[in-house]
């Protein structure tokens, strides 16, 4: 059983566009990684699943129950938002242990730790805190009782990169004690660094699922060149060519396919400089986005 | 559990306030009482100044004018609007600043159903009804003791003073019934004047006029007529009825509504 799974999901909003026909599998102990640009649905399908919004058809399931129909299955669930927003006259503690008794277990020594690593101040009134304190008061109260999935919906807005550096440990130690983690973002790096899985999300649709290793490893070059005279972009007319970039002599695009292929095409115009590199993660997702003409 | 307390705590404050408001109303009217009782053929021939249908309006009724209970219930009717408001406001504010404070992503992710919260907040706002009602109940009965003359009975003063529960949980019920269609209801206060306000108005425009017609039905306000109580030391049971109807009917909208709605991102 997977952890996460959704089968047909679709969301539609009146006439407007959610998500349409949206599969997944999430497997126990992986950290999935969900990107896809703002408003291409990466919230829609989070809120599904928790059981914020109904689905229009399609089903989707955590621990293979419905949020909608079994919400107690949420006390399994950890859930931080883009944005948070908490009751303004709280204190922080109070907040937390608010937030706690609803999971039915002693969670205090646990928000202890939890906001020393975040270096938090739990005595704060909540409306006191800037942007960056109210996330962290966020993330503990999202992990404060240890969930078995937790759900990161762009994480690490508004958190210094000292912070983010902290959450991401911590998100990966929850993972080594076998959490199951689901992060959504349209940064990068950040998911290039921690996910074993990635899904791109596109105008409401799934447009690709890969491993990240295969994503990195296999198939995509970025190459750039320097010739001795111009470059013509026929004379890089090959499939797998994409963003195809011709600047005077100069010339990048990235290459996905038979590195043979591209080798005899390079051969064939007089080089003064070469590269071959493993594109970053961030080329790979523009080469999806891209807008078509 | 830790729902209903958490929203006691909240409102526990503006459910302070009001009370204090209206005992403060009610305390100015019944301090004025006596003077009024020393002089009644002079005020009473003033309020006949006045055409019938507006003393109708106002709830001016000349004959029980000069007992402690018809004047009370002459000033009853403008401690039920505040009462009215308050309740209104409360119900239509209870679900929705969840959405309006955006810390539905909070509540609604936690492993509870959404009846338990809608179960929850109901059971805070009533509370919370039923304390204001105490206090005020508890003062104004001390008062009205220290400023009645004779024939004040204790029995007919809670009779009279039952109403203004009632009628705050039948807004109770209307204001969640309507704050539940709204995605997000960004300002309760407007809704909540005119709800009341209108009905205020429609039930002493059509009550004025047409003493049993099916007019009464349309305001709440109506549904207690004090001079019946007074005269009858009970409640019209088809009102109590048609209360108790709306009541129950604005409620299991409000939780079949609430359960199947979507929660939109902030």
């Amino acid at each position: 059983m997977s952890v996460i799974e959704l089968n047909h999901l679709t969301k539609h909003y009146g006439k407007s566009r959610g998500i349409t026909d949206v599969n997944l599998a999430v497997e126990e102990g992986e950290i999935f990684g969900f990107i896809g640009p703002n408003g291409a649905g990466k919230s829609t399908t989070i809120r599904t699943l928790l059981g914020l919004i109904y689905p229009t058809s399609g089903s989707a399931t955590v621990f293979g129950k419905s949020c909608t129909e079994h919400p107690k299955i949420r006390k399994e669930l950890g859930y931080l938002p883009s944005e948070v927003f908490y009751y303004d006259n709280m204190r922080v503690i109070d907040l937390l242990k608010y937030s706690a008794s609803f999971y039915k277990k002693d969670c205090t020594k646990r928000i202890r730790e939890l906001a020393e690593v975040m270096d938090l101040d739990l005595k704060k009134r909540i409306d006191d805190l800037s942007f960056g304190n109210k996330k962290k008061v966020g993330i503990v109260q999202g992990l404060l009782h240890e969930p078995k999935l937790i759900i990161l919906d762009e994480p690490t807005s508004g958190l210094d990169p000292l912070m983010q550096q902290k959450f991401f440990e911590l998100i990966a130690e929850e993972n080594r004690k076998g959490a199951t983690v689901f992060f959504s973002s349209h940064i990068l790096s950040e998911v290039q660094k921690m996910c074993s899985r990635v899904a791109f999300i596109k105008e409401g649709e799934i447009i690709k699922l890969e491993k990240m290793s295969t994503l990195q490893e296999n198939s995509y070059k970025r190459i750039s060149m320097e010739a001795a005279a111009a470059i013509r972009k026929a004379d890089f007319n090959l499939t797998g060519v994409s963003n195809f970039e011709a600047n005077g002599n100069a010339a990048k695009f990235i290459f996905k396919g038979n590195i043979n292929t591209m080798m005899k095409a390079l051969a064939a115009v007089e080089l003064r400089n070469l590269s071959v590199e493993e594109p970053d993660l961030e080329e790979i997702f523009m080469h999806y986005y891209v807008k078509e003409d | 559990m830790n729902m209903v307390l958490h929203e006691l705590k909240s409102l526990r404050k503006s459910g302070m306030i009001w009370s204090g408001a209206m005992i403060a109303l009610a305390a100015l009217f019944l301090s004025l009482y006596p003077s009024m009782a020393g002089d009644t053929a002079d005020f009473v021939s003033l309020l006949e100044g006045y055409p019938a249908a507006v003393r109708a309006m106002l709830g001016i009724h000349l004959d029980y004018i000069s007992s402690l209970s018809g004047y009370y219930s002459m000033v009853f009717v403008y401690i039920v609007l505040c009462g009215a408001i308050q309740a209104m406001h409360l119900g239509a504010s209870v679900l929705s600043k969840e959405s309006r404070e955006r810390t539905a992503d909070f509540l609604l992710v936690k492993p509870v159903t959404r009846s338990n919260i809608v179960t929850a907040k109901l059971l805070a706002a009533c509370t919370v009804i039923i304390a204001t009602d105490m206090m005020f109940f508890a003062v104004t009965a001390i008062l009205a003791g220290a400023v009645a003359a004779n024939g004040y009975s204790m029995h007919l003063f809670i009779l009279l003073n039952l109403p203004l529960l009632f009628i705050q949980l039948v807004f109770l019920a209307i204001g969640l019934a309507v704050s539940v269609f709204f995605s997000r209801l960004k300002n309760v206060l407007p809704i909540t004047l005119g709800t009341v306000f209108g009905l205020y108005i429609i039930g002493a425009l059509l009550g004025a006029n047409a003493e049993e017609g099916a007019g009464r039905y349309l305001s709440p306000f109506q549904y207690f007529d004090s001079i019946y109580i007074i005269e009858h030391s009970g409640y019209e049971l088809k009102y109590l009825l048609v209360s108790a109807l709306l009541i129950a009917a604005a409620v299991a909208v409000s939780y079949r509504v609430y359960i199947k709605k979507d929660i939109h991102a902030v």
